[in-house]
């Protein structure tokens, strides 16, 4: 059991920025030895985890969450009520979404997420995190000048339209549901999926294309 | 803490790479470290307290090291701490004799079960409490002034500031005595502020920040 003693980690850091391999593949590679060799960990499970989240979970599984909203007014309805339950009518419940919440853009609204203290990040339905999302510039700027930081992703926003930034800083997680790109109507669910970009569930992207192929 | 994790509104990080490619990893060590956080873990852990033990990192290696090389590092402390993993076996690379060890093999997954066991892996984090919540949707409220030396989910960017409740979310586990072994459950609510309380030469701009505060967090305005 741990001892929960702070003083004690943070010597532990010091001799570790000593005494830890010069970079990260090799400080990695060290980890995962030592865990082998202790028996806590076999590599056949690690594969197993970075194939589940290579193939099977990542932003495509939220991009069908998004494509059912638009198409059923009755999902959409459940999924803004209770975003966890929802999800799981499609099997999507996991990692981080226990307590997921929709937020929703309009014409007037726009949704952002990020997490300033840590990178927390809805796993199960989006994957793993982008490399941006958990880097300093993006967290600690999008907070204080979030129209700079969508225009540095190439999204311009009219002035009127009131922009919304959701802190992630309890277990709360947050899922953007972007708008439906006009001229969409005779499309499919799939064919819908095929619109929605992983950065417009972020909110770091606005206008969905409503004739592109395959983002995700 | 008042830690380098801790970045709200700070200033000077530079631009944002928003070229990068849409991969879920990016080098193959990204990829071991995922597997091996969702592998195993420290027994009698908490995520409050693992997250602490990552604020704890040193400034220097908190900014320079990449994502998921600093949750290796997270790992390898909170290994030490409890004794599983030794400063020795850190140096020379490898488990040595007499230190800890387990007779069982550990368990094989296979992604399928993988992807089954990240669908039993949707924790909650609330319970029912006898008190009453103290705030109401709509009531303003103003932040504690203060953090303290341990674990918070208060960041600095918004303390002593005047915020409006915009939604109640139940009583979720603390985290400043999670993190120290606590369980303990607060009101938690959706507090949202305008932009101009919080950052100087933002009047006017129509931006609006929300971040999820603990009960105790906050006061009556």
């Amino acid at each position: 059991m741990p001892e929960f003693d702070s003083k004690k980690v943070a010597q532990i850091h010091q001799h570790l920025h000593s005494h830890l391999p010069s970079d990260s593949a090799l400080r990695v590679k060290a980890l995962e030895t030592l865990l082998v060799d202790k028996r806590l960990v076999d590599p056949r499970t690690i594969d197993a985890w970075v194939e589940a989240y290579s193939e099977e979970i990542g932003p495509k599984r939220g991009a069908r969450v998004i494509a059912r909203a638009w198409s059923d007014p009755d999902y959409k309805r459940r999924l803004m009520d209770n975003a966890p339950a929802a999800i799981d009518e499609l099997g999507y419940l996991g990692t981080a979404t226990a307590h997921l919440k929709v937020v929703e853009n309009t014409d007037k609204i726009h949704n952002l997420v990020v997490c300033t203290l840590c990178s927390c990040y809805p796993f199960s339905i989006l994957g793993i995190a982008p490399a941006w999302y958990k880097a300093a510039a993006y967290r600690s700027r999008v907070v204080r000048d979030p129209r700079g930081v969508l225009a540095e992703f190439g999204v311009s926003i009219e002035d009127e339209t009131e922009v919304r930034v959701w802190d992630s800083t309890a277990e709360l997680r947050y899922l953007v549901l972007p708008r439906r790109p006009p001229g969409t109507g005779h499309m499919n669910e799939e064919e819908l999926a095929g619109l929605v970009t992983r950065n417009s569930m972020i909110g770091t992207d606005r206008e969905l294309a409503g004739d592109a192929g395959s983002k995700i | 803490m008042d830690g380098i994790h801790d970045l709200g509104g700070k200033q000077g990080y530079g631009p944002i790479e928003v070229d990068e490619a849409e991969v879920p990893f990016h080098h193959d060590w990204e990829a071991r470290e995922w597997g091996i956080s969702r592998s195993a873990r420290v027994p009698g852990i908490n995520i409050d307290w693992w997250r602490h033990c990552r604020e704890l990192i040193m400034p220097e290696d908190y900014l320079s090291r990449p994502y998921f090389d600093s949750w290796a590092q997270t790992d390898f402390a909170t290994y030490i701490n409890v004794g599983i993993i030794s400063m020795q076996e850190v140096v020379s690379g490898k488990a040595l004799p007499g230190q800890f060890n387990i007779n069982q093999p550990p368990p094989v997954l296979t992604p399928q079960q993988a992807i089954q066991e990240d669908h039993d892996n949707a924790t909650r984090f609330d319970s029912e409490i006898d008190t009453s919540p103290v705030f109401s949707i709509g009531q303003q409220v103003i932040t504690s002034r203060h953090g303290h030396d341990c674990h918070t989910r208060l960041p600095q960017y918004v303390r002593g500031r005047c915020g409006t409740v915009h939604d109640y979310n139940g009583a979720h586990i603390f985290p400043d005595l999670s993190s120290l072994g606590e369980e303990t459950y607060q009101h938690l609510y959706t507090i949202v502020f305008e932009g101009s309380e919080l950052w100087p030469g933002s009047e006017g701009r129509n931006d609006k920040i929300y971040l999820d505060l603990w009960e105790s967090y906050l006061v009556v305005k």
